[in-house]
């Protein structure tokens, strides 16, 4: 596993269009943005109407939480003072299983993974886990392989 | 453009020296890249009537530089605007000239970007002590992914994965970039390396290493676009301006990971206006300069912009395609890789003195455009330099571009 993250260094601020999502981490949800409209589904939630029919009419959508990995880098120097313990560790981009619409449109997330950069790969299926963090409003979602694909791929450079 | 193609001229550039650091302000850096760009073109202060900037809130303003400068303006105006920005500005001096709101116009940029606010996202003294994740930055600096190298990570991945390219393709252009620095005595880095040190050289983050990225600088720039009337009476042969498309976008912008493809990135949208205004092919082109923050960043924009096929360009770039003499010179300073970051202007200034035929290089008569050609003695003029297609980058989501001819062409 990565090193810790040390969320003292990190002030997360919820806002008007996110304190709903963030609500929704502490619950133990992973919410995207879905509008009313033509059920369109968004992510992250500083959005505030739908990019396919411009409607302000907008709800959440609780996502399984569930996801294969569409990309990932493995950040080995560290900018934001509150990873440096947490290096070598891998962000990725994530492909929500049960947000894919009609025309093709899928919602993707990115989040930090659990997993050693050798267990992450293009394809795997993963989930959200949760982890409190020291400010008692705010609970960060992060991302755990849970399962393998005949198809995976994997930077090996 | 279309009928205003050849119309406008881009008639004057100049540069402070990349400094690290500068200790200096943006306002001192940027009077003496204004001042070299107006001795460049021949031109006084009280001949430029507008000036534009762009900045991430860390420079110094238009209306300052005039005041600096004695010039009394007839429009000023600075924008927030990240790369692609300085090609972008050279339209809006078109449409503002067109338009009769002003005749000549300044742009310029001017940033320490070492030792001041740095892209990268550092402080100073190494990474951000305690960091406000507010805004955009709850959703990625909450999860350690905020720099451009880290952000365009995620693309570059995604192509290796979707293409079979590997990182060989970006160790050509450190390369080729690096050859051109060696011949440019303005670069911070004018050691040749190889493929073989860009493989060994340290992860920053992978699937990029330390010779994948650029160089932060300090640095001023400055270039000064004007009528083709006004252009023939100047200093040097006029560089006409043949087209380009300004800060174009993809769909989804401004969080471009849910789009189809997240290397599909803008230039794809913008290159057949472009090359239609102009009225030119690919195969018209002699050089090119590719917005170099990463050397993926010059890969992707050769491909967005139809230089090669879609998925091909890890192929196109093989055995040195890039350098000087082969076929598509890229980035004949050194770019950002090698000569210094300048958030994209350094290309426009130095695709104006290639088609000048005035590369600022070891020959003892570049300044009359006389060049020995011989690579070993520091040349770096290029023998054909008439029509060159300068491409910038903001994110995968935002470019522009800018074609280019001397009077040969
Ligand atoms: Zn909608």
């Amino acid at each position: 596993m990565p090193g810790p993250i040390d969320y003292s260094k990190l002030r997360i601020l919820p806002d008007f269009d996110t304190a709903e999502w963030w609500a929704g981490t502490k619950a133990r949800k992973y919410l995207v943005r879905q509008c009313k409209a033509c059920g369109h589904k968004w992510f992250p939630p500083i959005f505030p109407a739908c990019a396919k029919c411009a409607s302000l009419d907008v709800a959440w959508f609780e996502a399984s939480g569930k996801g294969k990995v569409y990309s990932y880098v493995v950040v080995v120097q560290p900018i934001v003072g509150a990873f440096i313990g947490a290096v070598p560790y891998v962000v990725a981009i994530i492909e929500l299983d049960d947000c894919k619409e009609a025309d093709g449109t899928v919602t993707r997330v990115a989040g930090v993974m659990l997993d050693e950069e050798s267990e992450v790969a293009i394809g795997l299926p993963c989930e959200v886990v949760y982890e409190e963090t020291n400010d008692p409003k705010i609970v960060m979602p992060r991302w755990k392989i849970n399962g393998t694909a005949a198809n995976a791929w994997r930077f090996t450079e | 453009m279309g009928a205003l193609t050849d119309k406008y001229c881009i008639v004057g550039v100049g540069e402070t020296p990349h400094m690290r650091p500068s200790n200096r302000t943006t306002l001192s850096m940027a009077c003496e890249a204004v001042t070299k760009a107006l001795a460049d073109a021949g031109l006084k202060p009280g001949d430029v009537d507008g000036m534009t900037s762009y900045q991430a809130g860390d420079s110094t303003t238009s209306p300052h530089v005039a005041t600096a400068l004695g010039m009394r303006l007839n429009y000023a105006v600075d924008i927030l605007g990240g790369g692609s920005s300085g090609e972008a500005l050279v339209a809006h001096a078109i449409g503002l000239i067109e338009a009769g709101y002003c005749k000549t116009m300044v742009i310029f940029r001017s940033m320490n970007g070492r030792s001041g606010r740095r892209m990268g996202g550092q402080t100073p003294g190494g990474p951000v002590p305690v960091a406000n994740a507010e805004g955009d930055a709850q959703f990625n600096m909450g999860w350690g992914w905020t720099t451009p190298a880290q952000r365009f990570g995620m693309s570059a991945m995604r192509y290796l994965h979707d293409t079979g390219c590997t990182t060989k393709a970006f160790a050509e252009i450190a390369v080729a970039h690096r050859y051109h620095a060696t011949l440019n005595p303005k670069a911070i880095h004018r050691s040749p390396i190889t493929i073989e040190d860009h493989q060994r050289s340290r992860w920053i983050v992978k699937p990029f290493r330390l010779l994948d990225c650029c160089q932060e600088t300090d640095v001023s720039v400055a270039i000064i676009v004007t009528s083709r009337e006004r252009a023939y009476d100047l200093r040097h042969p006029p560089v006409f301006i043949m087209g380009g498309y300004a800060r174009t976008l993809t769909d989804s912008p401004q969080w471009n990971y849910s789009r189809e493809s997240l290397h599909y990135v803008a230039g794809n949208y913008g290159w057949k206006r472009a090359f239609g205004m102009a009225g030119i092919t690919h195969k018209d082109v002699d050089f090119v300069s590719c917005y170099d923050a990463f050397t993926f960043t010059t890969l992707i924009q050769l491909e967005a912009n139809g230089f090669c096929g879609r998925g091909e360009a890890g192929e196109f770039v093989k055995g040195g395609r890039l350098q000087i003499d082969h076929e598509l010179p890229s980035n004949l300073s050194g770019g950002h890789l090698s000569e210094g970051y300048t958030h994209g202007v350094q290309m426009v200034i130095e695709n104006i003195r290639q088609l000048r035929h005035r590369a600022d290089d070891a020959c003892p008569g570049w300044a009359e455009g006389k060049h020995t050609y011989d690579r070993k003695a520091g040349c770096r003029q290029l023998r054909k330099a008439d029509l060159c297609c300068g491409m910038g980058w903001g994110w995968e989501n935002m470019a522009s571009c800018l074609i280019l001819r001397g009077m040969a062409a």
